[in-house]
């Protein structure tokens, strides 16, 4: 299916999805800059650290190959159209209103370094925004590599400045402040915040603290009292001093780094679910009887790509990982998403943590709702490997999910593995979410569990957790059981 | 060159362009020091006698003499 990437607003050119491959069209006025980009001190230095996409110019005969792609054919034929080039891909895409603060952070400060390097190589980066971002496991990667253009060296300002408080600043801070979370901001508000919208918030000695002042409550006093039609503002100011512009560019990039580290999120204390794995039901033996139960399963079957649902601060995330796999692991608690992307980064696990309630996965964003694809459309068919750990249970009581509806959904994520935990009524877990409407699920036991996984999946062995209501069970998906 | 696409904001962009006129003005300050500091060596940089009788050493470097073609060190 092709996929418009959300590189299209540049008139400099466009991206899109097609059979697995990543490709760019640049218009060919673009052409010089961007091959003159790449050969820069900055992208070959980025590129080699890794956080930076890799760029291969199509010649000829493949490029007349893709023109024959009837999909392909609007994207292609473009008048403009100068030169395709095609990008690696970078695993399982994901965007900003499904990150923790810490990984919108870290894009931030991926963003900023990338923009002084280029500047240093005398280019600038012309828009400053977390979908130029995707994430490689727990690491930033720069992906939109046409957002860098030539600079007049005797321009002081940097126009993107704005677009990077809006998306990264202003953000955090109202995560910081108010505990407003990414997927409130961004799922409404694509291009972020504006200082006006944060300045409402704030209430009167919030408007003067030093950081609101500067980024929310100066710029909202000088919109509101400047004309709106004063084309001369938006006019270039370049200065014959180049060295000076240069110092004051420099500054400006000094303090927008300076703003960011100090919204650096702190180590998250105690949420709801962070202190699960201290506080489970479960005595040491039933815990090591299903670690044991779960790294058989993926020892047997060796998933490549394992989605871990339900994965709280990643303990089984982590054992996938270890095992070869490239994991997803989601939950919908921030602080615990944080915590796992620290210790991914920490320990370099091929961990992608992402802020998601399978229950309410992300929708589809932007244009035509095609900019940013569901997060099920988007995990249909990428992995062979699903774990449900102590999350049926959740979807059964609190979200009133259907079991066959579970397994429904667990069959569409996964093509061959789901391990899966049943939970009994009597667990002093389920008790602690059934909040008195024990009678609901008075009748459900492990024989239900097995009726409801049946028509999708084929049991291959279950394991009951010595000493607990719990059970665990290895699956295998049926061929075209979806 | 493609014009810029991205929203460069209103008050935003006004702020920042203050700031890089306050910026701009200590960039002269800084520039006006560095004259006088390195005026001041050129005059006075030899070995000089502190006033408990010992001998200090200055360190000229590039930072602050930016048209001094090496570092000198003068003792």
């Amino acid at each position: 299916m092709l996929q418009p990437s959300p590189s299209f607003r540049d008139p400099a050119g466009g991206c899109c999805s097609f059979k697995g491959r990543v490709l760019r069209r640049v218009a060919a006025d673009a052409v010089p800059e961007f091959e003159k980009f790449l050969q820069t001190n900055s992208a070959r230095q980025f590129l080699e650290r890794k956080q930076f996409v890799s760029s291969r110019r199509l010649d000829e005969n493949e490029t007349a190959v893709l023109r024959e792609a009837p999909e392909l054919e609007s994207f292609i034929a473009t008048p403009a159209t100068g030169a395709l080039y095609e990008h690696e891909r970078i695993g399982f895409p994901s965007y900003p209103h499904e990150w923790p603060p810490e990984m919108l952070w870290d894009a931030g400060r991926l963003t900023l370094e990338l923009a002084r390097a280029a500047r240093a190589d005398g280019f600038g980066l012309k828009d400053a925004t977390p979908h130029n971002i995707l994430f490689r496991g727990s690491e930033p990667v720069f992906i939109d590599a046409l957002s860098f253009e030539h600079r007049n060296p005797g321009d002081p300002i940097w126009l993107p400045e704005a677009q990077f408080v809006r998306t990264f600043l202003l953000p955090l801070l109202a995560n910081r402040r108010w505990g407003l979370s990414l997927a409130d901001i961004f799922t409404t508000h694509r291009d972020g915040l504006e200082p006006e919208d944060v300045y409402r918030w704030c209430g009167p000695l919030e408007k003067f603290k030093p950081r609101t002042l500067s980024l929310v409550s100066i710029p909202t006093w000088l919109s509101r009292r400047t004309n709106p039609n004063d084309r001369k503002i938006y006019q270039p100011h370049l200065l014959a001093n180049t060295e000076k512009a240069q110092f004051i560019l420099e500054s400006l990039f000094q303090r927008l780094e300076r703003t960011l580290r100090s919204f650096e999120p702190a180590v998250r204390k105690a949420s709801t679910w962070s202190n699960y794995m201290a506080t489970h039901s479960y005595d040491d033996p039933a815990f090591a009887a299903k670690e044991k139960f779960v790294t058989e399963a993926l020892r047997e079957f060796k998933p490549a790509r394992v989605l871990d649902a339900g994965a709280n601060t990643g303990h089984f995330s982590a054992l996938a990982a270890q095992a070869g796999a490239a994991v997803v692991a989601i939950d919908q608690d921030a602080a615990c998403v944080g915590t796992l992307w620290r210790r991914a980064r920490e320990q370099k696990l091929n961990i992608l943590p992402l802020v998601m309630n399978l229950a309410r996965p992300s929708p589809a964003l932007g244009w035509c709702n095609r900019e940013c694809p569901s997060f099920l459309d988007r995990a249909t068919g990428s992995f062979d490997g699903l774990l449900m750990l102590a999350l049926v249970h959740h979807l059964l009581v609190t979200e009133r999910i259907p079991l066959a509806e579970i397994f429904r959904l667990a069959a569409r994520a996964t093509s061959l593995l789901l391990v899966a935990e049943f939970i009994a009524p009597q667990d002093a877990m389920f008790r602690r979410l059934t909040r008195g409407r024990e009678s609901l699920h008075a009748t459900l036991d492990a024989k239900m569990f097995e009726q409801a996984c049946t028509p999708y999946f084929e049991i291959v062995r279950s394991l009951a957790l010595p000493g607990t209501q719990r059970r665990m069970y290895c699956l295998k998906r049926r061929d075209g059981a979806v | 060159m493609f014009l810029a696409y991205i929203d460069p904001g209103l008050g935003a962009l006004l702020w920042q362009a203050i700031v890089a006129g306050v910026v701009g003005f200590l960039f002269y300050l800084k520039k006006t020091r560095q004259w006088i500091v390195s005026l001041f060596l050129r005059m006075f940089g030899r070995r000089r006698k502190t006033g408990t009788g010992t001998t200090e050493t200055i360190v000229v470097t590039e930072e602050l003499v930016p048209k001094v073609e090496s570092k000198t060190e003068v003792r």
